[in-house]
């Protein structure tokens, strides 16, 4: 049964990659815009178990890092999603004061999508790569950061939906 | 109630992590698989991101006209008074006139240069989430394009080639922070190290300290061997502000960059090059003031009627 609903998970995810690489960059929002993929593996990850979770955040993270845009090594988007993924649904899973309100969930997938940015920078400069002046980590930091708070309401009915017919869980957003 | 976690879970999470970081040993070891799995993944959203292009170039230039509605105003009014039909018709023109304004731009550059290029249209530009600044043009091995190639606008360097696929390229453009390239100056000839800081503006680091640098100073690509990954003569920015601190071990300053990043539309790709080094040619020429009419006024008293008893 878990490796079924996991399997149905991949097209999915796959399709928002291709949404992601084909459209969200095209339209070169100022200061960074946004990762639709973060977003929705977030907000995934949010009504999961911590291990579908990580689980997921290892399947998205591979898929980011498969992309060409992607300056780091293979791994390095993966390592960022998995503890991002694992923290955002171990810090909601099971937890109805979190889980039953929306607006706690759009805070914990902004702030989950800047922390993880925060943690793939630190990473980078880890790995010794180039990253730009501080300010301009900080500007982008804060505009997706913008960007992910106007977009994560609004798919974050479509990706409860599509999660509940997925894993059949009852209860929707 | 907190889920508690169990082992199962916390082991699986370990396995995760240590894959991960199994990941990314493999790929800073060089292993050719990763690279092949990147090729083929690029090699797939290619005609994707061609029909995405497509379908959000609308979008993206209603989005560019509110960032600079300033510029735009008297264009947006004027679009207004016209029917939806002819609006509709017109944005397609618009698109196809802005193309067809760069492509003779860089074709002008390249023409007096006398650079072999290969134009293309950039169908992607990277997802700056990771900090790093990116395009993909429609044109790749087929069209003769390798890694490592100079690419430019009609105002100078855009950036060079990373990858080359058979069908596209992926372009690191001169404002990633990563991008390093050796620049002269136009004129005195001095030459430095140019770094991208990730905006619109690089950092100029000139290698001799005895010389000196001034605001408004063209900064120009002092080229590679055989033209890669630098063509010699590109103009690539203007210095804004010179830092002429006394305890610097180098001199340094702010260059802008001439081209703007964030509305590529097309770029070419310099495919190869004659022997001849243009040198300062292609230094872009500043636009004259034409000169105002003066008009003088001089002012004669008359003599008033009182005066004369």
């Amino acid at each position: 049964m878990f490796s079924r609903r996991f399997l149905i998970s991949l097209p999915i995810f796959a399709l928002v990659y291709i949404a992601q690489e084909s459209l969200v960059v095209q339209m070169r929002l100022p200061a960074g815009g946004f990762s639709l993929i973060v977003i929705f593996t977030l907000i995934w990850a949010s009504m999961s178990t911590p291990e579908i979770g990580a689980l997921t955040g290892f399947g998205a993270g591979l898929l980011m890092d498969l992309s060409q845009t992607s300056p780091g090594p293979l791994g390095h988007w993966t390592l960022v999603m998995i503890l991002a993924s694992y923290v955002i649904s171990f810090l909601s899973y099971g937890d109805d004061h979190v889980r039953a309100n929306p607006l706690n969930i759009v805070f914990l997938v902004v702030a989950g999508v800047t922390l993880s940015q925060i943690f793939f920078a630190l990473l980078s400069l880890l790995l010794g790569e180039q990253l730009g002046s501080f300010q301009n980590v900080l500007f982008i930091s804060a505009g997706t950061a913008f960007w992910s708070a106007i977009v994560t309401p609004l798919v974050l009915p479509f990706v409860s939906r599509l999660h509940a017919a997925v894993f059949g869980t009852v209860s929707r957003i | 109630m907190r889920y508690g976690g169990d082992n199962r879970g916390r082991l699986l999470l370990i396995v995760l992590i240590v894959t991960s970081l199994f990941l990314i040993t493999l790929d800073l070891r060089g292993v050719a698989v990763v690279d092949g799995i990147r090729n083929t993944t690029q090699s797939a959203l290619t005609p994707f991101q061609k029909a995405g292009s497509w379908v959000v170039s609308p979008v993206r230039d209603f989005l560019s006209d509110v960032t600079h509605l300033g510029r735009t105003r008297n264009q947006i009014e004027k679009l207004k008074s016209e029917n939806d039909a002819l609006r509709s018709r017109l944005q397609e023109r618009k698109n196809a006139d802005a193309q067809l304004e760069q492509l003779k731009g860089v074709l002008d550059l390249a023409g007096k240069a006398q650079y072999k290029i290969v134009s293309a249209r950039v169908i992607s530009q990277g997802s700056s989430i990771s900090f790093a600044q990116t395009i993909t043009i429609d044109a790749g091995t087929s069209s003769g394009i390798r890694p490592n190639m100079t690419v430019i606008s009609g105002f100078g360097l855009v950036g060079v080639v990373k990858v080359a696929y058979p069908n596209s390229a992926l372009i690191q453009l001169a404002s990633d922070p990563s991008f390093k390239v050796g620049a002269r100056i136009a004129g005195s000839q001095q030459i430095g190290i140019l770094s991208g800081e990730g905006t619109r503006k690089a950092v100029l680091q000139l290698l001799d300290n005895s010389l000196s640098v001034k605001e408004g100073d063209v900064i120009l690509a002092r080229g590679s061997t055989n033209g890669r990954p630098f063509v010699p003569g590109v103009p690539i920015g203007e210095v804004t502000k010179v830092d002429n601190s006394a305890s610097a071990v180098t001199q340094t300053a702010d260059v802008k960059y001439f081209v703007n990043f964030s509305t590529l539309g097309v770029v070419s790709v310099v495919i190869a090059m004659t022997e001849e080094d243009p040198r300062d040619a292609l230094v872009p020429v500043k636009p004259v003031a034409t000169p105002l009419p003066t008009v003088t006024i001089t002012v004669t008293p008359t003599p008033t009627p009182s005066s004369k008893g």
